[in-house]
C-alpha cells in the first residue's frame, strides 16, 4: 500500500516537474535555433554583444540594490517594532505590505504619474515640484516604487525571521547590558536576520530586474522594457536573455539555500 | 542597611481588571539573596521587570542604594539579568557575549578580554569562549548567560526562572553553583521561581506571593515550618489539609472521623460542632510514639505505599481523610503493607488551624 503510494507522489512530482521544466527546456531549445538547421550560442552571443544589454541590466542592478537598502531602512526597523511593542498591529501592517498584491502596477504606475507628474500641493499650498521632470527625480520615484512592490516579500522574509527569534528576550538581554535600541537592532536582531533579510533581498532583486510595468511608463531604461523590445523584435535573443535570467534567479536561490543550510542553528534554547 | 526598596510598588496592565501587583513593600540588604516563590500569574515575574526597568510601576518606587531608578531606563540601570531562555545572542560566541556588556560601554579590548578570561573561569568554561550558543548544553548556555550578566559588575542580579528549562540533575547542580557564585562576588540577587524547593534551598529570604501580593517574607526555616498564611502552608511543601469538626474550643480540641485530638490553642469564634480546616506536614506524622502524655494519634487503615527514593510515602484512610505520612527510608524499616491498621502519632504543635 506504501509503495503503491510512494509511485503515485512521484507520479504528481514528475507531472509537476515536467510543467514547469518543459516550457524553460522548449524556450532553450529555440534560443539555440538562430541559426538555421543548427544548434548553437550565438543569440546568446549576440544579446551580450548588445551595448543595451549591460547598459539596463546594470542600471536595473543599481536601481535594486537602492530599492533593497530603502526596503530594509523602511521595513526592518517597522517589522521589528510590530513584534516587539505593537503586536496588536500585526494585521492591520500585514494588510498594508500585501497591498502590492492587490493594486495591480500599471495602477500603480498611474497614480504615480497623476500625483507626482505635476507640482504637489496640499490646499493650494506648494509642497514638492514635479518629481518626473528630471531623470534624478524619476529615478527616486521608481526606486520609491518597487520599494512598494517589494513590500509582500521583504516584509514577510523580515517578519519570518523575527518570528523565529524570541526579539523581546534578546532585546532585554542587550538593554540590561547597556546597550541603547539602535545598538540592540544593529548588533543584536540585524545579524541574526541575517538569512531571512538575504531572501527578501534577493527576491527584490528578481522583482526589480524583470519589472517591466512601472519602468516602461516612468520611461526608465531598465531591463524588463529592454527584454520586451527583444521580444518584440529579436526572438531568439530574448529567449536566450530569459534563460540568463533563469540561470541568474536558480544561482540566486542556490546561494540562499547554501546560507540557509549553513545558518540552521536554533536562535534560543538548549541542545 | 537597605540595598534595594521597593516601597507601595503597584501594577496595572492596560485593559485589566485587577492588578498583577499590588502594595508591594521588600527592603533587601546588600549581598541577600532574596527568591520571589509563588505560582504562575502571581505577579513575582511582573516584579521582577520592574527592578529591571523592562515594565515601570503603575504608582510605588524603587529605590537602589538610596537612588530612585523607578523611571530610569533599563539599559542606565546597571543591573544583570538572566532570562529562562538563556537570551544568548546567537550570532556571538561565548566570549563575544560574555563581553558584550563592556563593548558596548566602549570599555579598551585588552580589559574586555581579561574580564572575559575571569568570566570563563568563574564559570568553568575556560575552553569553550570560541563556541556559539547552539554548541553549548542548556547547562553551558545558562552559565554563559550568568557570566555575561556578572561581567559589566552589576549593582544587582536578577534571575527569572534561570533553571526552569533545565532537566532536574543539571538543576540541582546549577543553582548550588549560582549560590557559591553568588555568595563569592557577595553580589544582592533577587530570583524568582515557582519551585518552592529552588527557592527554599539557595535562598536567604524568601518572598511568598499570591494573586499580586505578598503572602510571607522570611528565612527558608521560618516559611516552611511557620506559614502564616493558609496559602503558604499549602504552597510551601506538601500538606494535608483536612477537614474536622470542632469537638471543645477552649481545650482546642477536634474530632477527624470520630477520633479527637488536639491543636496547640483553643480555638477562637469556633463553635462546637463547627467544621474547621487543619493542616499536617506530613513528615511530622510517625508511626512510632515519643511515650509523651500530650502526643495526638489518629488510626486509620493504609490505602497506598509510595517508594519515593529517600522517603517512603503512606497513604492512610481515616474517614473520608486522607493522610500522607512520610518517613525516611533505610533498609530497615518497617513498611505497613496495603490493608492494614496504622495509628499515626503527633504533636500538638504540629498541627496548624487554616480557617482560623
Amino acid at each position: 500500500m506504501s509503495q503503491r503510494a510512494g509511485w503515485f507522489a512521484w507520479l504528481i512530482f514528475m507531472i509537476g516537474a515536467l510543467y514547469f521544466i518543459l516550457p524553460l527546456f522548449g524556450t532553450f531549445v529555440f534560443s539555440l535555433q538562430k541559426v538555421r538547421g543548427s544548434l548553437g550560442f550565438s543569440a546568446y552571443e549576440a544579446a551580450f554583444a548588445n551595448p543595451d544589454f549591460l547598459r539596463t541590466f546594470l542600471f536595473s542592478s543599481l536601481i535594486a540594490a537602492l530599492t533593497i537598502v530603502t526596503s530594509l531602512a523602511l521595513i526592518v526597523p517597522t517589522a521589528f517594532w510590530v513584534n516587539l511593542r505593537m503586536p496588536r498591529w500585526r494585521g492591520v501592517v500585514e494588510f498594508i505590505t500585501l497591498l502590492p498584491f492587490v493594486i495591480p502596477a500599471i495602477v500603480l504606475v498611474f497614480g504615480i504619474i497623476r500625483t507626482f507628474g505635476k507640482p504637489v500641493t496640499i490646499f493650494g499650498i506648494p509642497l514638492l515640484p514635479s518629481l518626473l521632470n528630471t531623470e534624478l527625480s524619476t529615478n527616486i520615484v521608481l526606486i520609491a516604487a518597487y520599494t512598494v512592490l517589494s513590500l509582500p516579500y521583504m516584509y514577510r522574509a523580515t517578519d519570518n525571521g523575527l518570528r523565529a527569534m524570541d526579539v523581546r528576550t534578546l532585546a532585554e538581554a542587550a538593554q540590561s547590558l547597556g546597550a541603547s535600541w539602535f545598538t540592540v537592532l544593529m548588533r543584536v536582531i540585524l545579524p541574526n536576520l541575517r538569512t531571512a533579510l538575504l531572501s527578501g533581498a534577493l527576491l527584490t532583486f528578481a522583482i526589480v530586474i524583470g519589472e517591466y510595468t512601472i519602468a516602461a511608463f516612468l520611461a526608465r531604461p531598465m531591463f524588463g522594457p529592454y527584454l520586451q523590445l527583444q521580444v518584440r523584435n529579436r526572438a531568439y535573443e530574448a529567449a536566450a536573455l530569459t534563460i540568463v535570467a533563469f540561470a541568474l534567479t536558480w544561482l540566486a536561490m542556490g546561494v540562499i539555500d547554501l546560507i540557509t543550510r549553513q545558518r540552521a542553528t536554533p536562535v534560543t534554547g538548549g541542545r | 542597611m537597605t540595598f534595594l526598596a521597593l516601597t507601595n510598588v503597584r501594577k496595572v496592565f492596560p485593559n485589566a481588571t485587577t492588578p498583577a501587583v499590588e502594595d508591594f513593600n521588600l527592603s533587601v540588604q546588600r549581598g541577600e539573596f532574596v527568591s520571589f516563590l509563588g505560582p504562575s500569574g502571581c505577579g513575582k515575574t511582573t516584579t521582577l521587570r520592574m527592578v529591571a526597568g523592562f515594565e515601570f510601576p503603575t504608582s510605588g518606587s524603587i529605590t537602589i542604594d538610596g537612588k530612585d531608578i523607578t523611571g530610569v531606563r533599563p539599559n542606565q540601570r546597571n543591573i544583570g539579568m538572566v532570562f529562562q531562555s538563556y537570551a544568548l545572542f546567537p550570532n556571538m560566541t561565548v566570549a563575544d557575549n560574555i563581553g558584550f556588556g563592556m563593548s558596548v560601554a566602549r570599555a579598551p579590548k585588552p580589559e574586555i578580554k581579561q574580564r572575559v578570561t575571569e568570566m570563563l573561569a568563574l564559570i568553568k568554561l575556560e575552553q569553550l569562549g570560541g563556541r556559539y550558543p547552539y554548541q553549548l548544553s542548556g547547562g553551558q548556555q545558562q552559565r554563559v548567560a550568568l557570566a555575561r550578566a556578572l561581567a559589566l559588575r552589576p549593582q544587582l542580579l536578577l534571575l527569572d526562572e534561570p533553571l526552569s528549562a533545565l532537566d532536574a540533575k543539571i538543576r540541582v547542580s546549577l543553582r548550588n553553583e549560582i549560590r557559591t557564585i553568588q555568595r563569592q562576588l557577595g553580589i544582592t540577587t533577587i530570583y524568582v521561581t515557582h519551585d518552592q524547593e529552588e527557592a527554599l534551598s539557595i535562598s536567604d529570604r524568601v518572598v511568598v506571593m499570591n494573586q499580586g501580593l505578598i503572602e510571607q517574607v522570611g528565612p527558608p526555616f521560618e516559611i516552611y515550618n511557620f506559614p502564616k498564611t493558609a496559602f503558604v502552608a499549602q504552597f510551601v511543601g506538601t500538606l494535608n489539609a483536612i477537614a474536622v469538626t470542632v469537638a471543645d474550643p477552649a481545650a482546642g480540641a477536634v474530632q477527624l472521623a470520630g477520633q479527637t485530638f488536639h491543636l496547640p490553642a483553643a480555638i477562637t469564634q469556633r463553635r462546637a460542632g463547627d467544621g474547621v480546616r487543619v493542616a499536617l506536614r506530613p513528615e511530622l506524622l510517625s508511626p512510632a510514639s515519643t511515650g509523651e502524655g500530650d502526643e495526638n494519634r489518629l488510626t486509620g487503615t493504609v490505602e497506598n505505599v509510595a517508594f519515593l527514593g529517600a522517603v517512603v510515602r503512606v497513604h492512610l484512610r481515616i474517614g473520608d481523610a486522607l493522610l500522607l505520612i512520610d518517613e525516611f527510608n533505610n533498609p530497615h524499616l518497617a513498611v505497613p503493607a496495603i490493608g492494614d491498621t496504622l495509628t499515626v502519632y503527633f504533636h500538638r504543635e504540629s498541627c496548624l488551624l487554616l480557617d482560623a
